[in-house]
């Protein structure tokens, strides 16, 4: 039993991704090791935050709050499942708060200049003709809407599935279900996008 | 094979030959399921329309001052507790062990007053206590005197002086 046990722990270790070693350092006061996690896991968590809410500044307002759930929580982590996971099940805790509470529609009315708000292409270069731009435009807002008529937890699992490539099982962790439901709530979010989008082929 | 589309449990089969997922066997096993099922083909090239319309849906980048507005706020935190601290930093190190001792000393004392004063133990059904004697205790007891009232008359008759 013990033998086993003794297994399982350096098993554990061993496949112990790096984020969660660097986030151990940050347990044990490594401040530039949280630089690093901060650096690698920006991006991906304002942008999944921002896909979610649909509104930038809500979005990166989640974000510090995820980071600072992060460095807050560095005394007591613990590596028992990969750190992504956690992480994100922190980030979809609070995109899912925001959206239930309303706290987006109320933002939008205070941060309501939305000059840095849409995500404004980086065609610049290309200098796309008005018409370009217009048709840009109009096909981002479609796909904005088809995913924001998704109920909450269809749209974390197709935004974790597509944009995080997260597998089955972790998109499971991180909205604490079993990984059938997470096939179910993927089958069916698909299947509305699909209906919604077919014009674009 | 069967058509994945048949059952929901196998529907996510398709998602991942979508995006490529698959292992070689069974991506080759799907193509050809594919090339002879019209479902199973719309919904590949459906499937595909989504990705493709998700994949230019690009979300704007990172504000340049992220970094620091969450240095910030982490330091905010640090800074509340030190703030707590500071009274009794400073007082540490200016008065140094002294100061300890008379916090310790102070502790001590205020814990000792607040300690609950020892009160007597609780008459059962509020019926007064009464110490039961035995008539052989009695009996004892005169005997004590008795012998004490001779002894002092034995040695007043010694001692004629004495006052006793």
């Amino acid at each position: 039993m013990a033998e086993r046990v003794k297994t399982g722990i350096s098993v554990a270790v061993a496949t112990l991704d790096f984020d969660a070693e660097l986030m151990l350092r940050v347990k044990e006061g490594d401040g530039a090791s949280f630089g690093v996690l901060l650096e690698k896991h920006r991006t991906p968590v304002v942008n999944f935050l921002y896909r979610m809410v649909q509104n930038h500044a809500v979005a990166e307002e989640l974000a510090q709050e995820v980071f600072l759930r992060v460095y807050r929580s560095r005394g007591t982590y613990e590596p028992t499942a990969r750190f992504t996971t956690w992480m994100f099940r922190i980030a979809t805790h609070l995109a899912l708060n925001a959206l239930r509470d309303g706290k987006n529609d109320r933002l939008q009315e205070r941060l309501d200049d939305d000059s840095g708000e849409l995500p404004v292409r980086q065609v610049f270069d290309r200098r796309p003709s008005v018409e370009q731009s217009m048709v840009y435009e109009a096909k981002m807002d479609e796909v904005r809407r088809a995913i924001s008529v998704l109920p909450e937890k269809q749209r974390a699992a197709v935004l974790m599935h597509k944009y995080e490539e997260m597998e089955y099982s972790q998109i499971a962790k991180v909205l604490s279900c079993s990984e059938s439901a997470v096939k179910s709530l993927l089958f069916r979010a698909y299947e509305t996008l699909r209906a919604r989008l077919a014009h674009m082929a | 094979m069967n058509c994945p589309l048949e059952t929901r449990e196998n529907a996510h089969l398709l998602l991942d030959y979508c995006a490529r997922k698959l292992d070689p066997e069974s991506m080759s096993v799907l193509e050809l399921h594919i090339a002879a099922c019209s479902a199973c083909r719309n919904f590949a090239g459906g499937q595909r329309t989504v990705w493709q319309a998700m994949d230019s849906w690009e979300a704007a980048p990172v504000s340049p001052d992220f970094d620091r507005r969450l240095y910030r706020r982490i330091e905010a935190q640090v800074s509340w507790w030190s703030l707590l601290l500071r009274p009794f930093t400073t007082v540490t190190l200016r008065r140094g062990l002294p100061a300890a001792a008379m916090t310790c000393l102070l502790l001590v004392a205020g814990i000792l007053l607040e300690r609950p004063a020892v009160s007597p133990a609780p008459v059962a059904n509020g019926v007064a206590q009464v110490d039961t004697v035995q008539p052989e205790q009695v009996e004892r007891a005169l005997d004590a005197m008795e012998v004490l009232d001779q002894f002092s008359r034995h040695l007043r008759a010694e001692r004629p002086g004495s006052k006793l």
